[in-house]
């Protein structure tokens, strides 16, 4: 009997193919839903961890209260003791010296006299080869022109900026700018390379040096802005970091010291703890909404699917099958649609995320002059979660359209159910 | 061969006092009011009357697809009306046959496919089942065509190819609705041909609705029903 009925349903492709696609378009189109969601918000958390706040950021308090200004003279004295003892208290993380400062930059032309100039804001990292940040920050597969410093005093520019300072590689570009204490400083610096970040803020604004540079101009051995700390393998996890930073700062509760150290989480910097929130909120609300909306799609198909057989049902009651065997037959052909639907449209779901993980779509045109830390690639991120959500309303709204307009059968008298369908 | 129901009587169908009444609305219809027959076995019996004069809600309650308002069908002297909804299923596949006037075969099977569905509802096996396809179709003369899809037949055939599907499980009694009303007069005598040698060879009781003269010419026996009751009964 099940290989009768699923010699028509194979057959049938009203009853099979047709709902499949649908099945499949709907599970493809919510996990694909995901993965976009997924993939925006962990790359909004990605970049502003790698280049904007860390995982976690340790500074001086004075230091945290005028954080927007980036003062150079409110940094950490010894340094390395400070790392030394972060490395202690929590070896599993990546604590990293970074300077962030600004300054101006001068072209001179052939005859010493400026050809161009321009503010911009340095961002100054260990550059030594094999270092945690040089892969994290990825700046050596970034370089669209040139190489990467490997000498006292070569910088890299963003290509917006390059651009914009009309400079070709081996020009020189004298650095204005001040020390911690409050010196002038002046440095030339060998142009070497233009980097693309991704990020148009950062493209037309920044430009990077090697943190010993960075020491040296800015009058600052042993001493450093921000220690950032990342997680293994730069994983963000909310909960981890928020152990680690209420514990470092109990650690220094008693302490009355104005340039104490004090750790700020990734959440707590930028304003991105409302954002966060916000955003995990709104996902979470588009994604029930989407599931929902799908389900209701995929319910009518499950439902259409009874209704128009009817005539079928009321042919197999007057031979002798049973309200309850025809209820049961519908319910497991929905099951077998749902699932193979499902199953296809998670496979197409994820190559879709899979596609746009690996290839992203550039929307470097739209967001030019963005000033927030957002990638110019908008990718999708394969999660988990994709791999079950499609079921939701692939089998169960499937299933569910069936057990009603099954329900409409079942609960009818026979003879009445037989002249409705017009047999 | 099919279980067919012990019978202490030569009724195999007996009507007592049966009303079927229909909600309208806030009120009621009465299709048919104190119906009382006997439809021996083996009887050729058409029920014949104007639109709405109850013959189709007749053979719904003979074919145990309704319960009667008030009174009994007995089913061999089985009252069909306190049946569970799978008693009267296996009821209905065991003991009765139905032909539509619209054929309604199942599109997507093929003719054999069709005539064997009701022995797949009794777990017949494969040789079983194909034994008896094989023989219902040659008693309707389409033995050749059985694995053609209902859409490639005509309409006299697909006809056929219902008869064939009635029979196919040896039923004691085969119920057909306005048969030859989609039907030419020579597939309509072909048909009514098949179904009289049906009868007369293999004991099937037959009852038909109908209104077509065609199908009055081949009965031996017409009820006449009327605003829902019996207005004369005559056996030729």
């Amino acid at each position: 009997m099940f290989e009768f009925l699923f010699k028509g349903l194979i057959r049938d492709k009203s009853r099979s193919l047709l709902p499949v696609i649908v099945v499949s378009l709907g599970v493809s189109l919510s996990v694909f839903f995901v993965g976009y969601i997924e993939g925006m918000m962990g790359d909004m958390v990605d970049q502003n961890a790698r280049f904007g706040t860390g995982h976690m950021k340790v500074m001086t308090r004075e230091y945290v209260k005028n954080i927007a200004q980036k003062p150079l003279d409110l940094s950490i004295l010894e340094a390395g003791k400070v790392i030394q003892e972060l490395d202690k208290s929590y070896p599993e993380v990546d604590w990293v010296k970074r300077f962030n400062f600004g300054g101006i930059l001068d072209v001179p032309d052939e005859n010493g006299q400026t050809k161009t100039q321009g503010i911009a804001g340095g961002m100054a990292f260990d550059m030594t080869e094999g270092n945690s940040d040089l892969r994290r920050l990825n700046i050596a597969n970034n370089i669209v022109e040139g190489r990467m410093p490997n000498g006292p005093f070569e910088m890299l520019l963003g290509q917006g900026l390059a651009k914009r300072m009309n400079v070709k590689i081996g020009d020189t570009i004298t650095y204005f700018g001040s020390t911690m204490d409050g010196s002038m400083s002046f440095q030339n610096f060998t142009y070497v390379g233009a980097v693309q970040f991704g990020l148009s803020v950062m493209d037309d604004k920044t430009f990077l040096i090697d943190i010993k540079d960075a020491e040296q101009i800015l009058d600052m051995e042993d001493a450093v802005q921000e220690i950032y700390g990342y997680l293994p393998n730069d994983i963000y996890d909310d909960q981890a970091i928020e152990e680690i930073k209420n514990t470092y700062n109990a650690s220094f509760a008693e302490s009355d010291d104005e340039y104490a150290p004090q750790m700020l989480a990734l959440r707590d910097q930028n304003g991105l703890s409302t954002m966060l929130d916000m955003v995990n909120t709104m996902s979470s609300a588009f994604t029930f909404f989407f599931i929902i909306a799908m389900s209701i799609v995929l319910w009518n198909t499950g439902l259409l699917g009874g209704l128009r057989r009817y005539t079928e049902f009321g042919i197999r009651i007057a031979i002798g099958e049973s309200k309850r065997d025809i209820y049961k037959s519908l319910l497991l052909e929905s099951v077998i649609v749902g699932v193979i639907g499902s199953v296809f449209g998670t496979i197409l779901g994820l190559i879709l995320t899979f596609y746009l993980q690996e290839v992203g779509i550039d929307m470097s045109d739209t967001l030019g002059n963005s000033n927030v830390l957002f990638s110019n690639v908008i990718r999708a991120k394969v999660v988990p979660t994709q791999f079950w959500i499609g079921f939701f309303p692939g089998v169960m709204a499937t299933f569910l359209g069936a057990l009603l307009s099954g329900r409409g059968i079942f609960k009818r008298q026979t003879s009445e159910l037989f002249n409705e369908l017009g047999v | 061969m099919q279980n067919h129901i012990n019978m202490n009587t030569n009724n195999i169908i007996e009507i007592q006092n049966v009303t079927k009444r229909f909600p309208v609305g806030e009120t009621e219809f009465t299709a048919l009011s104190n119906i009382n027959l006997k439809i021996q076995k083996g009887e050729f019996t058409g029920l014949i009357g104007p639109s709405g004069s109850g013959k189709t809600t007749l053979l719904n309650l003979i074919g145990a697809l309704d319960i009667p308002s008030e009174g009994e069908i007995l089913i061999s002297g089985k009252n069909v009306a306190v049946k569970s909804d799978a008693e009267s299923a296996l009821l209905r596949n065991e003991h009765i046959g139905f032909i539509f006037q619209s054929y309604n075969l199942l599109p997507v099977y093929s003719i054999f496919e069709n005539v064997e569905f009701p022995l797949l509802l009794q777990k017949k096996s494969k040789a079983e089942r194909k034994e008896a396809v094989m023989q219902a179709l040659d008693w309707v003369g389409l033995s050749d065509i059985a694995n053609k899809k209902p859409s490639q037949i005509s309409g006299g055939q697909a006809q056929r190819v219902a008869i064939a599907r009635s029979i196919v499980k040896k039923p004691d009694i085969v119920l057909a609705d306005e048969p030859t009303a989609n039907l030419d007069s020579t597939n309509a005598y072909k048909i009514m041909d098949i179904l009289k040698k049906l009868n007369e060879e293999l004991g099937i009781t037959f009852m038909f609705s109908s209104h077509d003269s065609k199908v009055i010419e081949y009965l031996r026996r017409v009820i006449t029903l009327e605003d829902g009751k019996v207005k004369n009964d005559e056996t030729k």
